[in-house]
């Protein structure tokens, strides 16, 4: 009998140790992902676990709903259940931004995003999405609902390194302090540091023709982005992020706590290449609602 | 009592199930008529293996023998190499079956569904690489 439960055990271990949701939560500090390699072809030593440590916020992480149940596409949005098929496409996501200025709502009027309540076809739009042009911070971190983001922590910086895009982002950690009238980045200029177990990422310098989420909400020059990333165990990071940006907004835009759980699934080589994007958008996309090149 | 095998395969497939995501992306919603499906018959003249959206071209002739051009949108290569595509899946000049959502311009495009190939095999296959090996096959993926 006891043999009996011991192969029960190792089924059911085996069982887990395949399944990208339940390897997110028991993959542990043996987190590292192997990629297009097989594990016997990595060294034995990468499959040893880590001692957890809270101010080591290296490894893949995603979100822990990665099965695609549900996406989060702004700091503050319903969860959406995207395989509830009753609910519209276009009523899935609503985002609750503090109130605009004049300024601001001008801007986000003119957008033309391809998700949310004001999506239109993208072949009609002029959503960044959609032409591979940068979509910027934190709008990139998106789209880790749907794909990993690794973290690499340096000496002197921390990396974050986000699939969709293949985009890297600088947190610098030296002390410095953040640029004076920098000159507009899509990603910003970022500096971060510890205040006990929390990181505090500070970030100026944006460049404005960035949205801020997938719905179109827009964000000035102006904008101060802070970030407290926490690692509560070896599996969880949360982040909670505000906006403040008194050129677009009345008041500052605080986000809800985001969950990043370790993710099994290794960053996989995800560009966005203009020129392949621009065929497939000639040949379907923008063929699908009749704006395709003659 | 002992467990059999067949049960201990369809434990760690339901797990597998769980952990494949979806295809969703965005703005198909608004463009394609998720509510309506389209059967059609056609021959591939492009497949289209790029990033970040892949897509099929295929001609479709009718009774009298009047060729439309038609296309389907897919999603991106990462996730349709999880599904049994790969970039060498179809050439032109296949033949396939073909189920989508049209557009809802009456545009001759659809949100890719699924298509058989002349083999008989329906794709896209959840928990399959390009090569039609199971994903299990490479644990690391």
């Amino acid at each position: 009998m006891p043999n009996q439960f011991m192969n029960l055990l190792a089924t059911v271990a085996m069982a887990l140790a395949f399944s990208a949701v339940t390897f997110a939560q028991t993959y542990g500090t043996k987190g590292y992902s192997p990629g297009a390699w097989k594990p016997e072809e990595l060294p034995k030593e990468l499959a040893k676990p880590k001692p957890y440590n809270p101010h080591d916020l290296s490894g893949v992480w995603s979100s822990p709903t990665r099965a695609g149940y549900f996406e989060r596409h702004s700091l503050n949005d319903k969860w959406l259940d995207i395989k509830d098929k009753s609910i519209p496409d276009q009523m899935r996501s609503q985002t609750y931004p503090p109130p605009m200025t004049p300024w601001a709502k001008e801007k986000f009027e003119a957008t033309k995003p391809s998700y949310g309540p004001r999506s239109v076809p993208p072949g009609l739009g002029n959503d960044a999405v959609s032409t591979c042009d940068p979509m910027g911070y934190p709008r990139d971190l998106y789209e880790a609902n749907l794909r990993p983001f690794e973290i690499v922590q340096a000496s002197d910086r921390l990396l974050i390194h986000m699939q969709y895009h293949d985009i890297w982002r600088t947190v610098w950690t030296d002390g410095r302090g953040l640029p004076k009238d920098p000159d507009p980045a899509w990603m910003g200029y970022s500096v971060g540091k510890w205040d006990g177990d929390t990181f505090v990422i500070t970030s100026i310098g944006y460049d404005d023709r960035t949205w801020l989420d997938h719905f179109g909400n827009p964000h000035s020059d102006q904008m101060t982005l802070v970030e407290r990333w926490r690692h509560p165990d070896a599996d969880t990071l949360t982040l909670d992020m505000t906006i403040t940006d008194p050129k677009a907004y009345t008041a500052p835009w605080v986000g809800e706590t985001i969950t990043f759980v370790r993710a099994k699934a290794a960053i996989f080589e995800e560009l966005c290449v203009p020129s392949e994007e621009e065929h497939f958008n000639d040949k379907i996309r923008d063929a699908a609602v009749g704006t395709a090149k003659p | 009592m002992r467990l059999k095998p067949l049960l201990h395969l369809g434990l760690i497939a339901g797990f597998l199930l769980a952990g494949i995501p979806l295809f969703a992306h965005h703005g198909t919603g608004v463009a394609y008529d998720t509510e309506k499906t389209v059967n059609l018959k056609g021959t591939v003249t492009e497949w289209i293996w790029a990033n970040p959206h892949c897509g099929i071209l295929f001609d479709v002739t009718d009774d009298k023998g009047n060729v439309e051009h038609w296309g389907a949108e897919l999603g991106n290569p990462h996730a349709l190499s999880m599904s049994g595509l790969s970039k060498d899946i179809l050439k032109p000049g296949d033949k396939i079956t073909i189920t989508g959502h049209p557009a809802k311009s009456g545009a001759p495009r659809i949100e890719l569904q699924e298509f058989t190939m002349a083999d008989g095999r329906t794709l896209p296959e959840r928990g399959h690489k390009g090569n039609g090996a199971k994903l299990t096959d490479e644990p690391g993926q």
